[in-house]
């Protein structure tokens, strides 16, 4: 192609206006790093690593830049940069949803090699969480501090008033089933609570039921008897009105973490006793759910609340840290991810200041036993998520997930609001999947 | 007229004027439930409903907001690149349009026509080659790709070349020939002048276009730092500020209000550019 | 002497031309070969002959966005066209002397100036569902007896959208049709004032048929940009088309396929596909409105 020609062509035009751009970006970071200190830049999708990166600054007397981009556009931002290395940070994370696809190409550089030699600590790790990290071809790429297995987070007040008692195990049984979990659901709205903020809570205890990778090693699609369950569930959510119609991550959802929030406005002819407010019982999180969404959120429940497990176990999330391949600070970037991953004084702070539960076994093991978290009205959530990462099979996790997953959920939807039956609802979803991925055989073809 | 008929035109007139000023209600009803639901908190919102009354949290509102997103940086980058776009566009149509109407040379009306028919394509249509070429020449994530392609706008070109011609004396230009001016020196001191009123027009339009501009900012930048104004109000949607109602309101309040405030200085001499653009079409 | 100097021409215009070809004619070049390839935006791109072509015209989702983009389009420029013309109506009426044309016009513009982003991120939270400040009023008004959940029923949401559309362009158009009507000599009007003809046939007869050339500008110039709207359902919902893809608009779509899974090679079929049809469209309105103007006279 005549790119070379344009090239030359562009680049006398653009001289000036290069030196013009230049001079602007320069000006941008100025305002940031007063003096010369090293600076090392880190991209993320959420402000979670913002403590760490205030101890790395004060201990190495360095400069941190974090960027956080939303997690929706994060991928699409975050390719370009790396594939082009303009502009790319030193260290970037990835969330568990990308982490397949990116331990797969280049950007992410080897870390089971000279001088890092991960491979001499990976007993240190909760195993899933290390193997995460390793491509196809054997190398490790990307490591992780966390772990992240799920569980429902309840108000200890309301299982008090409306179950009888606030203790984790008993509540725990209570919803052991699908069924007991509905009942459960029933029983509190007869007390005018709900016992979800909507639908998609149901997902986990759904399709974890049977987890299969959605997109298997020959570009199938797998449908499994559990994504299937998850319309029936969620429909009847929906029917028996046990949701609070506030949509995950929406500001409803987070304010019904802290009290009442309107609900069923004008309803009144539908339902005479229906009030105007209503409260939520409980949320499905994952460990990182405490200390990422539940305490930022919350400042009247504080300690109300408790943790306890599901019909079955599920894992949700996680984010894993890798240095940029192309990075020039790759001993800064290292220092950092060694921090944050494998240093027993940052991560013993880190995990108690935090209750975030790790993935570094010399610390998880020291601290557990005597655990206490004030948020949970000084419960152990620390062995009890433990225990519930033991049964996690990361083997499900595929490239194809955040995607996939969306897709899914919205199709959940429309079932739910009526709009297609189930059958219309699947037939969409396959036609959706293969619209994006031309590759992939869906159930229907198969 | 007798009495009756301008009576009559009285009550028509009050019932028009009540029409006219219910329709302005409705085009600032959005914008007043902004602003008071930007002074109020997540849970005011989300608890009370709308009332007609300010909260009091636009303090705490702020704080969200900027604690996750620099709004006001944003402004800048797109006051920045809407700018030089203004700039760029107005000098160089300027330039073109003098070039194809002073000058009689070989081609030029091939040339002309060609800008007359690629005028009619739309934007998107070259976005994949255009995204794909700024990667090979290393520009994303730089203002290169918003700033230098609008030196070629054709729309502005087409519209100075028909005012020019309708203004043009070549007797100024002969005379200043004679003078022994440079042909630079009379597009500058001749030229430019002659065809200001049409190129504040248009200038008002590059930037109203530039300003607005989504996808285009949206493809090619990626750190967060850079992004324009629309590209960060997009970004604030998926964020951690649409958790609060009130935040989001606010920045959205931000977005507008500077824009507003800045219309009612302006607007006589933008409503008249555009009826201007639009009877000389 | 006058013909070295002409050589000045090529002059002026080389910056012009430099970067419209590299910048507008290349890229519409490099976009038409990749839409005979698999390209994904890495790597190298497959050549794959037609394929992309024969998958645009049997792919539903394409058609959709079709459908979509033009039914937002035919609503939104049906109530943009038809206020804007009421209220030119009404303050070129030669007998009534509307007086406050210049505030009127500037209060009716000015949504036009804020950004669609905003615009867009504006109305996504106040056409919420449970927790949306319109239903709220709605409800505290009672007009309303339930919530209605505005954007997540596929007719209202393309209805929000075009409706937002056309509250952001009314104006716009007015100042536009105002223009053409200010350009009418008002001897015309004066005459057909003595000859006592009525608002109705004044406007019919007059305005209307001299309005033509204006008209057809806001036409085409609404259509062409209304074929290519992305803003306002990139932002209002979930940016994939929500609810059940009735905001999946042309641009939308080719967005999505380019920059969100990657197939580069199909979302430059996608836009060829979009630029044919914009220029079906654009030669159909002109030939309709040149017979029409042709029948008239």
């Amino acid at each position: 192609m005549k790119k070379v020609l344009l090239f030359l062509l562009i680049s006398v035009l653009t001289l000036g206006l290069a030196a013009c751009g230049d001079d602007d970006s320069s000006n941008g970071s100025s305002d940031d790093n007063s003096g010369d200190k090293e600076t090392l830049t880190v991209w993320s999708f959420t402000d979670e690593l913002e403590p760490a990166i205030e101890a790395f600054k004060e201990e190495h007397d360095v400069d941190v830049e974090l960027t956080i981009v939303p997690i929706e556009d994060y991928p699409t931002r975050l390719r370009p940069v790396l594939e082009s290395g303009q502009g790319a940070p030193d260290i970037f994370t990835g969330e568990l949803v990308f982490v397949k696809e990116w331990i797969e190409q280049g950007y992410w550089e080897t870390l089971n090699q000279e001088p890092y030699n991960v491979e001499e600590i990976s007993d240190d790790f909760v195993e899933y969480v290390y193997e995460l990290g390793r491509n196809s071809s054997g190398e490790v790429k990307a490591l992780s501090w966390q772990t992240t297995p799920g569980g429902i987070f309840y108000r200890r007040s309301i299982a008090e008033e409306v179950l009888g008692t606030d203790d984790p195990e008993a509540v725990g049984e209570m919803f052991a089933t699908r069924d007991a979990m509905f009942e459960t659901g029933a029983k509190l709205k007869d007390a005018g609570y709900r016992l979800f903020p909507d639908e998609g809570a149901v997902r986990w205890f759904a399709q974890g039921q049977d987890p299969e990778p959605w997109v298997n090693e020959n570009d199938e699609l797998i449908m499994t008897e559990g994504r299937l369950n998850h319309f029936d569930y969620a429909k009847e959510l929906r029917e028996e009105d046990l949701t609070a119609f506030a949509p995950e991550w929406s500001p409803a959802w987070f304010a019904a973490m802290d009290g009442p929030i309107n609900y069923n406005a004008g309803w009144d002819e539908v339902d005479a006793e229906a009030t105007t407010e209503v409260e939520v019982f409980s949320y499905a999180l994952p460990t990182w759910g405490l200390h990422s969404v539940l305490k930022p959120n919350v400042e009247d429940t504080a300690g109300d609340w408790a943790v306890t497990s599901g019909p079955n176990p599920y894992f949700w999330g996680g984010t894993w840290l890798g240095m940029y391949s192309g990075s020039e600070n790759k001993d800064l970037a290292w220092e950092f991810i060694q921090m944050m991953t494998h240093d027993e004084e940052f991560l013993t702070d880190w995990a108690l200041e935090t209750g975030d539960v790790l993935s570094y076994l010399p610390v998880t093991d020291k601290i557990k036993d005597d655990f206490s978290e004030d948020f949970l009205g000084g419960q152990n959530n620390y062995t009890f998520f433990l225990e519930e990462a033991q049964k996690i099979d990361a083997s499900v996790v595929t490239r194809y997930d955040q995607q996939i997953d969306t897709m899914f959920g919205s199709m959940v939807t429309e079932y739910v609001e009526g709009v297609k039956t189930k059958e219309e609802a699947v037939q969409e979803f396959y036609n959706l999947v293969r619209n994006s991925y031309p590759q992939i055989t869906t159930p229907d073809q198969q | 007229m007798n009495e009756q008929t301008k009576k009559k035109n009285k009550i028509i007139k009050s019932i028009f004027y009540t029409l006219l000023v219910l329709l302005v209600i409705i085009s600032f009803i959005p914008f007043y439930m902004m602003i008071v639901n930007a002074t109020r908190s997540n849970a005011d919102i989300l608890r009370n409903g709308f009332t007609l009354i300010p909260g009091q949290a636009i303090v705490d509102n702020y704080n969200v907001l900027l604690e996750y997103m620099n709004l006001w940086r944003g402004f800048a980058n797109s006051l920045i690149v809407a700018l030089a776009v203004t700039v760029l566009s107005s000098y160089f149509s300027a330039l073109t349009a003098f070039g194809f109407s002073v000058y009689k040379f070989k081609g030029s009306n091939f040339l002309f026509v060609t800008i007359l028919v690629l005028m009619m394509v739309p934007g998107q249509l070259g976005l994949i080659g255009f995204y794909d070429i700024m990667r090979t020449f290393g520009f994303l994530d730089t203002y290169i790709p918003l700033i230098v392609p609008p030196i070629a706008s054709t729309f502005t070109v087409f519209f100075l070349r028909q005012f020019l011609s309708s203004v043009l004396h070549s007797s100024l230009i002969e005379a200043a020939r004679i003078d022994g001016a440079h042909e630079f020196t009379i597009f500058h001191k001749i030229g430019v002048p002659m065809m200001m009123p049409a190129i504040s027009t248009m200038a008002i339009f590059s930037f109203i276009g530039s300003w607005n501009n989504y996808i285009l900012p949206l493809v090619v930048l990626f750190s967060p730092e850079k992004y324009t104004l629309p590209v960060m109000m997009g970004a604030l949607r998926g964020s951690q500020v649409a958790q609060n109602l009130g935040a989001m309101y606010l920045g959205i309040a931000i977005s507008v209000v500077p824009i507003m405030t800045a219309f009612i200085f302006l607007s006589k001499y933008i409503i008249s550019s555009i009826s201007a653009g639009a009877v000389k079409e | 002497m006058q013909s070295k100097l002409n050589k000045y021409g090529y002059v002026f215009i080389l910056p012009f031309f430099i970067v419209f070809a590299t910048f507008t004619i290349y890229p519409i070049i490099l976009t038409f070969y990749y839409s005979f390839t698999s390209y994904s935006g890495f790597g190298d791109a497959a050549f794959i002959g037609f394929d992309n072509y024969q998958r645009l015209l049997t792919d539903s989702y394409f058609w959709e966005a079709f459908y979509n983009t033009i039914y937002i389009w035919g609503i939104n420029f049906g109530f943009q066209l038809g206020i804007a013309l009421l209220l030119a109506i009404l303050f070129s009426d030669i007998r009534l002397k509307m007086k406050g044309l210049s505030f009127f016009r500037a209060a009716f513009y000015l949504p036009n100036l804020i950004t669609i982003a905003s615009v867009a991120l504006l109305f996504g939270i106040l056409l919420g569902w449970h927790h949306g400040t319109i239903n709220h009023i709605l409800l505290d008004l009672g007009f309303i007896s339930e919530p209605i959940n505005w954007l997540n029923n596929p007719t209202t949401a393309r209805w929000s959208v075009a409706l937002i559309g056309a509250w952001m362009w009314f104006g716009h158009t007015f100042i536009i049709l105002m223009a053409g009507i200010s350009g009418i000599s008002n001897d015309y009007f004066e005459a057909a004032l003595i000859d006592g003809a009525s608002r109705l046939q004044m406007f019919f007869k007059i305005t209307l048929p001299l309005l033509k050339p204006i008209m057809l500008y806001v036409l085409i110039t609404s259509l062409i940009g209304g074929l290519q709207i992305f803003d306002l359902p990139m932002l209002l919902t979930d940016g994939r088309g929500a609810p059940q893809g009735s905001l999946n608009t042309m641009v939308l779509y080719l967005y999505n396929q380019a920059f969100r899974v990657n197939n580069y090679g199909y979302a430059a079929a996608i836009a060829y596909g979009l630029f044919i049809i914009t220029v079906c469209f654009s030669l159909i309105t002109f030939k309709a409105m040149y017979r029409k103007s042709v029948k008239g006279e």
